[in-house]
């Protein structure tokens, strides 16, 4: 398996590579093995899905290959390089979450550009591309509202487009329809994955749906801590 | 603007919220420290200015005395006079005598001040509150308005002052005849000791009461405007016979003024703890605030700040919330001191207290005075404090990681 990720990140030139990840944790006396030698590998552009049943280990998986987390054993390379600091992680990689995760005293806009501020660009383009980036998710008109105005969706859409904001070119999103209705998660899919396509972002999807992870180019299953066919 | 500064500003002041709420509350505890601190510290430096006001006004800038009588007063005020710096001078002598009137006794310190030139220096005049400074001749008296009270006397008595020469007298047999001086004017200083015991007579007849001849006990000095006391007495110290001393009114009421300055730093001390108890209530807000938007501190983590920029963020708001409500605390302050006289008058007025203010304090203004230093010095602390206040939770906020904070609950 490895020998087979490793030959498909010569090819395509791949964006992220985790060979052999491992991760446990410790619930009471008891140590949980979450992931047993998971091997990965994201090419540009491409969409990967990634399913699996609950305590699976999906979000531990995403937390890993987005460097919030360490593996106990494991490598992973983010174009070629094996650590990842907090400001390299903002430029290359966007991250959605299922809870949205915006802040709560800033309105639409200032969320989006947020993501901007960290890497300390904020000028003019900065501003042009997060109102460009509402628009584009339709909520150019909310601009300056805040989230607690916003619905469930909306709130998505924002978290999406501030996900985006800095051009990155790898999107980690754990269950972003988890707390949507099924119109609504349908809409933010179609969304995510039409956006990934016009910016030339890598996608890894985790989601319980299979609709939704059928819409991927690489639908993944996850189980007993290792990659199975979906 | 660092988004940790951009941050921190939009935490306190949330876009779209009219009144944030928990910004005020903070900021008015910090304001109300500052405010105290700025109305008690300036009525202390009032108190404190107009006290240095009498003294000076009562002993001049410096005064020379000598380890015994100054046998030759016109040479050393010659002397004095001539060094730079130095606006006039006069002679003194001063004791204490029993004085009576009715059979009522008194043991007032008294004064004798050189008519000549005593008005250069001391300007006893503009505290006559009864009668006339220019009365005062060898067989009169000035007395204090409480003395004067306290004794039954009034402008025209005539009061019996005995002097220890007179009992000198005594012990050779000789008869004891006291001096019989008559009243010609009161004087109120503003001063409760100086008020209740204090007797002015002319230079001649305290020389007579004491014997001293010609001889005086010290010489008060007025300085030019701006002229330091320090560098005048010095210079007047060179210029000086072997006994003689140069003393600043300073270094004269040292133990005086420090008393003075203890009580306002103990003043300063125990109210600088209202700011460190808002600093307390701050630093509280902003741990609850920690705790509430942990998972928001693990997205900024996820989205690429360090952990040093995440402190920032809320060491700011500590900052920040110092700096607003010491800017609002020294207007409010400094607005109660600008009214102050009215705040107290509608109180005594309201209590029926007015006259007891008067009698104890010798005031119905209330002074105030707050020198750069101590402005200063209030500001500092209380941006010191509110700093601190942020560390705190500044600390708990950079220890978070973000994987663990966007997993919380």
């Amino acid at each position: 398996m490895n020998e087979h990720v490793l030959k498909q990140d010569a090819k395509h030139g791949c964006l992220l590579v985790a060979t052999g990840l491992h991760k446990s944790f410790v619930s009471g006396e008891r140590r949980l093995e979450v992931l047993r030698g998971v091997d990965l590998a994201v090419a540009a552009g491409e969409s990967v899905s990634i399913r699996g049943e609950s305590g699976s280990g999906k979000s531990t998986l995403l937390n890993l290959l987005s460097g919030l987390d360490a593996p106990d054993a494991g490598e992973i390379r983010w174009e070629g390089v094996p650590a990842i600091t907090p400001a390299a992680r903002g430029r290359l990689i966007g991250l959605v979450f299922q809870s949205f995760y915006l802040v709560p005293e800033l309105d639409a806009l200032e969320n989006v550009l947020l993501a901007a501020r960290l890497l300390g660009k904020i000028g003019s383009p900065e501003r042009a591309r997060a109102v460009e980036l509402l628009r584009r998710v339709g909520l150019a008109e909310r601009a300056g509202h805040v989230p607690a105005k916003l619905s469930g969706g909306e709130r998505q859409r924002v978290a999406i487009a501030r996900a985006l904001m800095n051009s990155p070119k790898l999107i980690l999103a754990d269950e972003p329809t988890g707390n949507l209705d099924e119109g609504s998660g349908d809409s933010v899919i179609n969304l995510l994955l039409a956006l990934c396509a016009e910016e030339g972002a890598a996608l890894v999807l985790v989601t319980h749906n299979p609709t939704h992870a059928a819409r991927c180019a690489r639908p993944l299953f996850l189980r007993e801590g290792g990659f199975h066919a979906a | 603007m660092s988004w940790p500064l951009y941050l921190a500003l939009k935490q306190l002041f949330p876009t779209g919220r009219r009144f944030p709420f928990f910004t005020a509350i903070s900021m008015l505890g910090v304001a109300l420290g500052v405010a105290l601190l700025v109305v008690s510290i300036s009525v202390m430096g009032g108190f404190g200015r107009e006290i240095r006001k009498m003294i000076v006004n009562t002993q001049g800038e410096v005064q020379v005395r000598s380890s015994g009588l100054i046998n030759a007063p016109a040479l050393v005020q010659a002397a004095v006079n001539k060094v730079q710096g130095v606006a006039a001078s006069t002679p003194f002598a001063e004791g204490v005598a029993m004085i009576e009137h009715q059979r009522k006794p008194a043991f007032p310190a008294i004064q004798g001040v050189d008519l000549d030139h005593v008005d250069g220096v001391v300007p006893l005049r503009k505290y006559i509150i009864a009668g006339q400074f220019d009365d005062l001749d060898d067989d009169r008296v000035i007395l204090s308005s409480q003395l004067a009270m306290t004794i039954g006397a009034r402008l025209g008595s005539t009061i019996e002052v005995y002097s220890p020469l007179l009992l000198e007298k005594l012990k050779n047999d000789e008869v004891l005849l006291p001096r019989e001086l008559t009243v010609c004017g009161i004087f109120e200083i503003g001063h409760q000791q100086l008020d209740s015991s204090v007797v002015i007579v002319t230079l001649r007849t305290m020389q007579e009461l004491y014997g001293l001849g010609h001889a005086v006990h010290g010489i008060n000095v007025k300085l030019m405007d701006g002229a330091d006391p320090d560098e005048v007495a010095k210079k007047i110290n060179r210029a000086l016979p072997v006994d003689g001393v140069a003393k600043t009114w300073m270094d004269a009421n040292q133990e005086f003024l420090f008393v003075l300055q203890l009580e306002k730093n103990m003043i300063f001390f125990l109210l600088l703890f209202i700011i460190v108890v808002a600093a307390f209530s701050v630093a509280s807000s902003l741990l609850i605030a920690v705790v509430r938007k942990t998972r928001e501190i693990g997205l900024l983590g996820a989205l690429g700040a360090t952990p040093g920029q995440v402190a920032a963020c809320f060491c700011y708001q500590g900052i920040i919330i110092g700096v607003a409500g010491t800017a609002a605390g020294l207007a409010l302050g400094f607005t109660v001191v600008h009214f102050r006289n009215d705040l107290v008058g509608g109180f005594t007025k309201l209590t029926g207290s007015a006259e007891a203010l008067e009698r104890f304090y010798q005031f119905s203004n209330l002074p105030a005075y707050l020198s750069g230093k101590d402005l200063l010095l209030i500001v500092v602390s209380a941006l010191f404090v509110s700093t601190l206040a942020g560390l705190l939770p500044a600390w708990r906020a950079a220890k978070l990681k973000p994987v663990e904070a966007l997993r919380s609950e």
